[in-house]
């Protein structure tokens, strides 16, 4: 095997697909990387039984060939790589890598037994890289960490035609987005449930592309994946399997009392008290007469006030949050104003963002802390 | 359909019952993943058996034909993965410690809810399920009784009693016999090419522990160990005597477990290495030790788990091969007419059994069984051989119980 490529191209490959290689393998072959040159295209290639990386790139290729390399050593090699083209060949059982006046020798590992990777799952369809990762990110923040309670680690994908709704929750927020894309077929109705944390780090390093593929095996189907697919980056992820809970039921479908704010105000606000305050005491907002006021802690040791001007519509309303859950809610919306809307102080509160009041593609529900008095 | 002499059921040796009640499982199973009512199936199984009388070979010969096609045809791909523990589909889980980790419990259960990729099922398979912890089994016990639905659990254990209640009761229970001294003689014949009198010998001496009938058939070294052992009956003395052949015995197990251990580890340390880059070379590139921090020290905390686990096993060992000699003692003395399982030894059987009274015999099984106990217990090695040498001289010592405590506590 020989090639040769740019030092940006070979840097930012093997970056990528050493992302995801298991830092405890549970097979040492497993913190591999597999590196196959075909045809002037050069693949690298990750796995470990739950995601898969691969990345295409061209390459001058002189001899094709596969070998199977220590994944963290090609990382930091390719990190000490002067800015000039890399020459990669095998001699025998090692890999001699040169660029400009640097080289590197690395040794090959077996590669006969390492597993090969799943393919992508059939029914497909694409995205902007950058709306599909704004919106994962939305949404995952809303997903449990706690893995005895597996589904809620997961979002939930719905595909419906030519629309994808994203939704989250850790039972004490829940986190639903939606937005349009371009299905390969039509009259598509999917569902699926990605681990956050991966679905979060795929969606992010794939961000860069005009478009990334999003394949989902048809339902019925067994194959229990997700792929992701972008200029020459393709990840799949083992789907969570298990029931989601109705999340749609939860959404309220009306209010008693509404309130318009400025979001940053909101947020350095929030900070502000719930800094003063002991940790994880609940912030209290008391929405009435054009302003909101802020207060931390519950009952008569409450302290740190402070008010904001707010448009409130209704009856005023006293309620508590969690400070951290709400800070992520104002944060996810990314709106300039934040648009709330209450039924009582002991319901979900939904966010949205100002801008979009009318018909929200995001919503960011808030269970309240009940207050003591 | 696979020839059912040689699918994966075909390594179980004299579990026939079992063998039939797993092969209906896997034929149902497919019906059972799509949803229809199924009694041969079920998503969580526990596996007992006696110490080497199969439960993890019938666990992973379940976990087989559940993801193969065929029911576990044996050679398909599928098969093939399982069988090389690289099919995505299959988790073999061996507890790194004395008991499972939390934090292995959270991997799996982590894993556990992911659906399977190329099969119908995700199977784990649980080794040592007996070594799930009150706090950490009941963590699990949600996914055990209702996983997720293409989830299977396959537990193994000694016994049902040594596993949670909680636990057990959200098994299906499998009980593996001890295989008969004919079914393991036949199976060392046909699948090693055995001589059917080595064969025989290996499967008696063995007491129905298949893995150590194959060593006593194959092991020059291995039959020389049990020899040792079981002169010492024969040997017993003066109090200098025991200590010494007490110390010989732990100081031979050791040196057996080195010699067993060393050459893996060093091919585990090897591979690591490799795995991480050993050899490479580069201006500005970290050691190698830096790049696999994490997992060369996971590595040796592995072998010296088990190197424990070897030394604890060959002594276990000991004790079941001179039970067997006092048991055979007994069978003389009382006069059964029972097949002796070191009966290339009677006229040594004999000459102990003309020396003694069949009350001393059980105190000396009894002593035995104690010192079993002790070892479990973590108790030095060296201490317990000693009062177990010192007590099978003189039984009558170990119903005053000085000896024991003196020699334990001192
Ligand atoms: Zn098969």
């Amino acid at each position: 095997m020989k090639f040769r490529l740019e030092r940006d191209v070979i840097a930012d490959a093997v970056a990528w697909t050493a992302r995801t290689l298991p830092t405890r393998p549970s097979m040492p072959m497993l913190a591999g990387l597999l590196i196959e040159a075909t045809d002037q295209q050069l693949m690298l290639s990750s796995f470990d039984f739950e995601v898969s990386g691969r990345v295409l790139v061209n390459a001058d290729v002189m001899e094709p060939g596969r070998v199977l390399v220590s994944g963290r050593l090609l990382a930091d090699i390719s990190r000490l790589l002067p800015a000039a083209p890399v020459t990669i060949s095998v001699e025998g059982s090692r890999v001699e890598v040169t660029c400009g006046r640097s080289s590197f020798t690395l040794p090959t590992l077996p590669v006969d037994d390492y597993p090969s990777l799943p393919d992508m799952p059939g029914s497909s369809g694409t995205v902007p890289g950058s709306v599909f990762a704004h919106a994962v990110a939305q949404v995952a923040i809303a997903a449990g960490r706690d893995d005895t309670l597996p589904t809620l680690t997961g979002v939930r994908v719905e595909i419906l035609d030519n629309t994808i709704t994203l939704a989250a929750t850790d039972r004490y927020r829940l986190a639903v987005r939606e937005f349009p894309w371009t299905p390969a077929n039509t009259s598509l109705d999917v569902q699926a449930l990605v681990p956050a944390r991966t679905l979060a780090d795929t969606a992010k390093s794939l961000a860069g592309c005009d478009e990334v593929h999003l394949a989902l095996a048809a339902s019925g189907a067994s194959d229990g994946l997700m792929g992701f697919e972008g200029d020459g980056r393709r990840t799949t992820t083992r789907l969570l399997d298990g029931e989601f809970p109705k999340y749609r039921a939860l959404l309220p479908s009306e209010s008693a009392t509404t309130a318009t704010v400025d979001t940053a105000a909101l947020v350095e606000a929030v900070k502000r008290v719930s800094l003063v305050a002991e940790r994880n005491t609940p912030v209290r907002l008391m929405f009435a007469d054009g302003e909101v006021e802020l207060r931390a802690g519950t009952g008569d040791e409450a302290q740190a006030n402070e008010s904001l001007e707010c448009s409130v519509d209704g009856a005023a309303i006293e309620i508590a949050f969690n400070p951290q859950y709400l800070q992520d809610g104002l944060s996810a919306l990314d709106d300039a104003t934040t648009h709330l809307s209450f039924t009582t102080a002991t319901r979900p509160a939904v966010l949205t963002g100002g801008s979009q009041a009318s018909s929200p593609s995001y919503r960011y529900l808030l269970m309240p802390v009940r207050l003591s008095s | 359909m696979t020839n059912p002499a040689e699918d994966v059921f075909g390594e179980l040796i004299g579990q026939d019952a079992v063998v039939a009640q797993l092969r209906a499982a896997a034929a149902d199973a497919p019906a059972a993943r799509a949803g229809q009512p199924s009694t041969a199936m079920t998503h969580a199984w526990l596996i007992t058996g006696p110490p080497g009388s199969g439960r993890s070979t019938a666990a992973l010969a379940l976990a087989t034909a559940l993801v193969c096609p065929t029911g576990g045809c044996g050679t398909c791909e599928e098969c093939m993965l399982v069988r090389h523990s690289s099919h995505a589909d299959v988790e073999h889980v061996i507890p790194e410690g004395v008991d499972y980790l939390r934090a292995e419990a959270d991997a799996l259960m982590h894993s556990a809810a992911l659906a399977p990729t190329r099969s119908l099922w995700h199977v784990f398979v649980l080794e040592d399920a007996d070594r799930l912890t009150e706090v950490v089994g009941n963590s699990m016990l949600k996914s055990i009784e209702e996983p997720t639905p293409g989830t299977v659990w396959i537990l193994c254990a000694p016994s049902a009693q040594d596993v949670l209640p909680t636990i057990r009761s959200r098994c299906r229970h499998v009980t593996l016999a001890t295989p008969s001294t004919t079914a393991v003689a036949a199976g060392l014949v046909s699948s090693l090419g055995v001589d059917p009198a080595m064969a025989s010998f290996a499967a008696r001496a063995s007491q129905g522990h298949i893995g150590r009938a194959r060593a006593l058939a194959t092991d020059e070294a291995a039959r020389l160990r049990r020899q040792d052992v079981l002169r010492i009956p024969l040997q017993l003395g003066d109090l200098g005597s025991c200590l010494a052949l007490a110390a010989d015995l732990v100081e031979t197990v050791n040196a057996d477990a080195a010699a067993m251990c060393d050459p893996l580890d060093a091919r585990e340390d090897a591979a690591l290495r490799a795995v991480y880059g050993d050899g490479a070379q580069g201006k500005g590139l970290g050691t190698v030790e830096r790049r696999a921090k994490g997992a060369f020290k996971d590595m040796q905390e592995r072998h010296k788990r088990r190197r424990r686990r070897v030394v604890r096993d060959q002594l276990d060992r000991a004790i079941v091969d001179l039970i067997g000699f006092y048991r055979d003692v007994l069978v003389i003395q009382l006069g059964a007419h029972t097949e002796l399982v070191n009966a290339e030894m009677r006229p040594q059987i004999e000459r102990v059994a003309s020396a003694s009274q069949p009350p001393e015999t059980l105190l000396r099984v009894d002593a035995l069984e104690r010192t079993r106990n002790l070892l479990a217990a973590n108790v030095p090695a060296l201490l317990a051989f000693e009062s177990l040498t010192v007590t099978l001289k003189d039984p009558s010592l170990a119903s005053s119980g000085a000896v024991r405590r003196d020699r334990v506590t001192g």
